[in-house]
């Protein structure tokens, strides 16, 4: 009964892990009715980056640079990147609640490509390592949690032998059965379910910014024509 | 498939003596189309490096990475994110995903705690 219980937990998480993968797509219907949008998110993400390919490709051919001469020397890769990524200093920058700082570079051919798909480069910038990270804000909220803490207490306990210190590397099925015994496994799937209610509530703005963003840049990509250089104007600020 | 290399802070000082104060500045010094991670912040110390996958990153670097960076290469159907898990074989949840070009000099939470990573098609 029990093990039935916490099968039934195991595949409501699994239900919402898989929707949070998606999470950074499914939250909306992505550009509704535009001519070469696909429906699929799938699709929509090949239209995507092969845009995003295309326009990173005709920025460094432009500088006589090339993704497809390996390898290179050091000298050579440090051209590529500095072309590629950008350099100076890191203009993009935003703090994740786990505590991490994600950087990147303002200028550079893969920033200016994603200035012309996305339009507003910084509020793409933010929103897309929050939303990509969403997983790892839930997994931060779960191990802080004093319920967690315990139940992994009482897990690590489980998987060491009498008289030995604790094993890098528990035997599988120990630590599957210990994951069980421990309530780990329960708990874990609880605080999981629950947190990620909360944490996509909390970064509501950001999931909303990321679903317009991303759908102005897949109209921007299935508009895109053959040559991507850029039109005379003020395309790029 | 997996490779990685060691790179000491002494052999990356004279392969870049020259280049010291640009790259200070720069992107981080770590090879196009590889996942780097560093023993100290800012990109300092030993650094490992990847162009694949790993389930279980070596005893060196396991669990005492400080600061991160992806210099993957984008393109049609390419696996360009990497996720970092603080357990071997992508155990115990993840700590970060990163886009290619972005880097983490330092990470008060994921701190010497990652374990193995693996490329994706998003995060």
């Amino acid at each position: 009964m029990l093990r039935s219980a916490a099968h039934i937990r195991h595949t409501v998480l699994a239900a919402s892990a898989a929707l949070l993968l998606s999470g950074c797509t499914a939250v909306g219907p992505g550009a509704p009715g535009t001519p070469g949008v696909p429906s699929g998110t799938a699709a929509q993400d090949a239209l995507l980056k092969g845009a995003e390919h295309r326009l990173v490709v005709d920025c460094l051919n432009d500088q006589g640079l090339s993704l497809a001469s390996r390898p290179r020397a050091p000298d050579e890769d440090r051209t590529l990147r500095a072309a590629l990524f950008g350099a100076g200093p890191r203009e993009l920058s935003v703090t994740l609640a786990t505590g991490a700082t994600v950087t990147a570079h303002q200028d550079g051919c893969l920033a200016t490509a994603r200035h012309r798909l996305y339009g507003d480069q910084r509020r793409w910038f933010r929103a897309q390592v929050i939303v990509g990270n969403l997983r790892a804000e839930v997994q931060a909220r779960v191990r802080a949690d004093p319920a967690h803490r315990a139940a992994l207490d009482r897990w690590t306990r489980c998987v060491t032998p009498p008289d030995r210190p604790r094993p890098d590397r528990p035997d599988p099925a120990v630590a599957t059965r210990c994951g069980r015994e421990s309530g780990l496994d329960e708990i874990r799937a609880r605080l999981e379910a629950a947190e990620l209610v909360t944490v996509r509530a909390l970064r509501r703005d950001e999931l909303t910014a990321y679903r317009q963003l991303r759908d102005r840049a897949l109209r921007r990509a299935a508009e895109l024509p053959a040559s991507t250089h850029p039109q005379k104007g003020p395309t790029l600020s | 498939m997996k490779r990685l290399l060691v790179t000491t802070a002494a052999a990356l000082f004279a392969a870049t003596a020259g280049l010291a104060l640009a790259t200070s500045a720069g992107a981080a010094e770590c090879p196009s189309g590889e996942f780097c991670v560093w023993q100290d912040s800012n990109f300092g110390g030993q650094r490992a490096n990847w162009s694949g996958d790993d389930g279980w990153w070596e005893s060196w670097i396991s669990d005492t990475d400080s600061s991160w960076a992806n210099h993957g290469i984008s393109g049609p159907g390419i696996k360009d994110h990497v996720k970092v898990y603080e357990s071997a074989w992508q155990g115990g949840g993840m700590t970060i995903c990163l886009a290619p070009g972005q880097e983490v000099g330092y990470n008060g939470a994921a701190n010497d705690r990652g374990d193995s990573h693996i490329w994706s098609t998003g995060c």
